[in-house]
């Protein structure tokens, strides 16, 4: 059962009297214990998305539909929770968030309230989900300091620092070990790392990888790297002007993408030609969601695209034949059949000539 | 830099009085302190050196009036040797140690009121200005900034409109125009209070002291002055702890405590309020030094006996020892609030602190 059912998510930001989507009905389950990364060029929608499974969007955003479904099993003591987070709220709102799902933001290296010492900030974190608002200093420091030292860093000199005292790759650690202290279900990612230089980017990545097998909790890794989605990833699932336009396990998607979108996202990789990074970039630009065309709105820049591409918008079409679930590979493309990876592409033409 | 040779010696010497200059210099709150001193001092030999040397200054005026007004020229001079407390004969760099001795003792010189000195004139006035204002500073600046935090949180709501229009309009009133408008209206032509009663810094015959009947005299009678500064000046806090608010409410830390799921309490306080507060404590340093100068206006025209009295009293009296000490003496209150203000600063930002100490290191 999953832990997170989106059904139909809509969301649209206020500009000059209108609403603009930018997420436009979004599904997708999300399994306990699994890593599923959203992929997908800059202004895709993907942050929307984060914020939104959060219901932290900013004055101008706004949640137009869907559903979020949250589901914990029972255990002994507590009773089972299945409810839908956008009809939370108040103090069950505020309590679902961070201890239920918990959120590390795109280039956040000013996630720290910086007048109060690191400290200060998970005490106040803890304290705000724990019962009647008590904890002791002893419980905090021991949690806190679990936490800290699970992503490497030291509790004793952490905690007592104020933000600016932490490099760039502290402060994103303490960040993540701030995001685990409550122990919640679900984590999302939004491109952690990408403020970071690549030793420090490698380290939490393998970092995250073993936390995830330590502390079994499901994650929304967030990125625009289909290289490192792929690696970090048990599913991947492409954006595309505010929709999601293929998933599938990581290796399906990598190995056999069936949306030409995705296909020239992992073209788009930079791969090392002639001693220099050469990223193989897909023509065009992203539509503009205020004036998007009918069909399929990734049409316009595809190089498979046919008539009815322009009038049909397919939806998620099934493109395996294993059962709907964990291992399902979807892809809203009529012309699925047809797609090649670049490299592919390549050979066939060569072959053929 | 230096040769290596010298860079040994120096560092095999103990850390004599070099290492400690360096280490109160690198103290964020002495460093302060000294730089007060220091302004304090330019002032202070300024105003020394504009009395005696200008041309047309007070000591040349005074002797050339006793002169027309028939007094020889020795006469006139021991007279202004005795009044400004100098004596024409010493060497005018002596002079000027002897008056910051003086003034290191406490001693501002004599008033032409027979038989009192600047000093005594000066501790009998200047409290209850610093009272009137100081109270009225906290009012205005506590409801300001309060009023600022819920306009940027309800921002484009009626409290917002409201305050906006209100605090723009009284703050394009300047102070002594609105005391008067206060009097005239509120005092005399409505009658909200009784305007003679309210005259003073207490009524006559309430005897000074730690008591319930003299604390709440003394309100009684600030309540129209401050009423005045606060009603001024309060839309001006408001106005720009709102826009300070509204930048804060943009920053990440404030989404993720959100997403921390912190009560609206903790982030409103520890999170928007205190950083928002930061970049106007400066300004409220500058602000209310300006609105202490200000005061004199208020204060004559609302017959509040605070220092501007004593200094409008001493300026048509040509007392030239009293208005220097009371202006050295505000200069030195403006000082010290701008230093307090410096210290609250670092005290809420542990940034200031640290840029300050480890620059070099
Ligand atoms: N605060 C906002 N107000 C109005 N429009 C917004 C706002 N934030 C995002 N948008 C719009 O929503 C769309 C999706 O933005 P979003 O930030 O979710 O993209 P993203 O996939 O996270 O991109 P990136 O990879 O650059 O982070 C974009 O078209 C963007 O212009
Ligand atoms: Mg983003």
């Amino acid at each position: 059962m999953p832990v997170l059912s989106v059904r139909d998510l809509r969301i649209g930001y206020r500009s000059g009297g209108r609403l603009v989507e930018a997420v436009r009905g979004v599904d997708f389950d999300l399994y306990p214990n699994e890593a599923l990364a959203l992929v997908g060029e800059s202004g895709s929608g993907k942050s929307t998305l984060g914020l939104g499974l959060l219901r932290l969007l900013p004055r101008t955003g706004q949640i137009t539909g869907g559903e979020v479904r949250y589901r914990a099993p029972g255990g002994d003591q507590v009773e089972a929770t299945d409810y839908d987070v956008l009809s939370l709220e108040g103090t069950r709102l505020r309590r679902f968030r961070w201890s239920e799902a918990a959120m590390v933001f795109q280039g956040a290296m000013n996630a720290f309230n910086p007048v109060l010492r690191i400290g200060e900030q998970f005490a106040d974190t803890m304290r705000a989900h724990a019962p009647e608002g008590r904890l002791g200093r002893e419980d905090i420091r021991e949690r806190a300091g679990d936490c800290l030292r699970s992503v490497r860093l030291e509790p004793g000199q952490v905690l007592g620092s104020y933000p600016h005292e932490l490099s760039g790759g502290m402060r994103q650690r303490a960040l993540i070990a701030l995001a685990m202290v409550l122990e919640p279900r679900v984590l999302i990612l939004d491109e952690p790392t990408t403020a970071l230089d690549l030793l420090t980017q490698r380290a939490i990545v393998d970092m995250l990888q073993e936390l995830r097998a330590e502390r079994g909790f499901a994650m929304i890794f967030i990125s625009h790297d289909l290289a490192l989605a792929s690696e970090l990833a048990d599913r991947v699932a492409t954006m595309y002007a505010g929709r999601i336009i293929e998933s599938g396990t990581a290796d399906d998607l990598f190995r056999e993408p069936r949306h030409p979108y995705t296909a020239g996202l992992i073209g788009a990789v930079p791969t090392v030609h002639g001693g220099a990074l050469e990223p193989v970039s897909i023509p065009g630009a992203p539509p503009d969601l205020a004036r998007l065309p009918a069909g399929c709105s990734f049409a316009s820049r595809c190089s498979y695209a046919v008539d009815e591409c322009r009038t049909t918008d397919p939806g998620l079409l099934m493109v395996t034949d294993r059962p709907a679930g964990e291992t399902s590979h979807e892809a809203a493309c009529l012309r699925w059949e047809a797609v090649r990876m670049p490299a592919m592409a390549l050979q066939d033409e060569e072959a053929g000539k | 830099m230096s040769t290596t040779a010298s860079g040994v010696e120096a560092a095999a010497k103990p850390e004599a009085p070099a290492g400690l200059a360096r280490r109160i210099w690198h103290n964020y709150v002495l460093r302060r302190v000294l730089r007060s001193l220091f302004v304090i001092w330019v002032v202070t030999t300024a105003m020394f050196f504009m009395l005696r040397l200008l041309p047309g200054n007070p000591v040349d005026t005074f002797i050339a009036q006793q002169i027309r007004g028939g007094s020889t020229y020795e006469s006139a001079a021991a007279t202004a040797a005795n009044l400004f407390t100098f004596d024409p004969e010493t060497p005018l760099i002596q002079q000027y140690f002897d008056y910051l001795w003086a003034l290191l003792h406490g001693d501002l010189g004599n008033s032409l009121d027979p038989g009192t000195t600047v000093m005594e004139q000066i501790a009998a006035s200047l409290p209850w200005t610093i009272f009137s204002v100081g109270y009225a500073l906290l009012i205005a600046i506590g409801l300001g900034l309060l009023l600022g935090l819920v306009m940027a949180y309800r921002r484009g709501g009626f409290l917002d409109h409201s305050i906006s229009m209100v605090g723009s309009t009284l703050h394009a009133i300047p102070n002594y125009l609105f005391a008067i408008i206060v009097v005239v209206f509120g005092g005399v032509q409505l009658g909200l209070f009784n305007v003679s009663e309210t005259r003073g810094t207490h009524t006559a015959g309430v005897e000074p002291g730690f008591n319930f009947t003299f604390i709440a005299d003394a309100f009684y009678h600030a309540s129209i002055p401050v009423t005045v500064y606060v009603l001024t000046t309060f839309g001006t806090w408001a106005l720009v702890m709102k826009a300070s608010t509204i930048t804060t409410l943009e920053e990440d830390y404030v989404t993720v405590a959100r997403a921390r799921g912190l009560s609206g309490r903790r982030i409103g306080t520890q999170y928007v309020g205190r950083n928002a507060v930061l970049p106007m404590v400066a300004q409220i340093a500058t602000q209310g030094g300006f609105v202490f100068g200000s005061a004199i206006f208020v204060e004559l025209i609302l017959k509040y006996d605070g220092v501007s009295a004593e200094l409008y009293a001493a300026v048509n009296d040509r007392d030239y020892a009293t208005v220097q000490g009371i202006l050295l003496i505000m200069t030195i209150v403006i000082v010290f609030a701008n230093l307090l203000a410096e210290i609250v600063n670092s005290m809420l930002d542990p940034r200031i602190r640290e840029s300050e100490s480890g620059a070099v290191g």
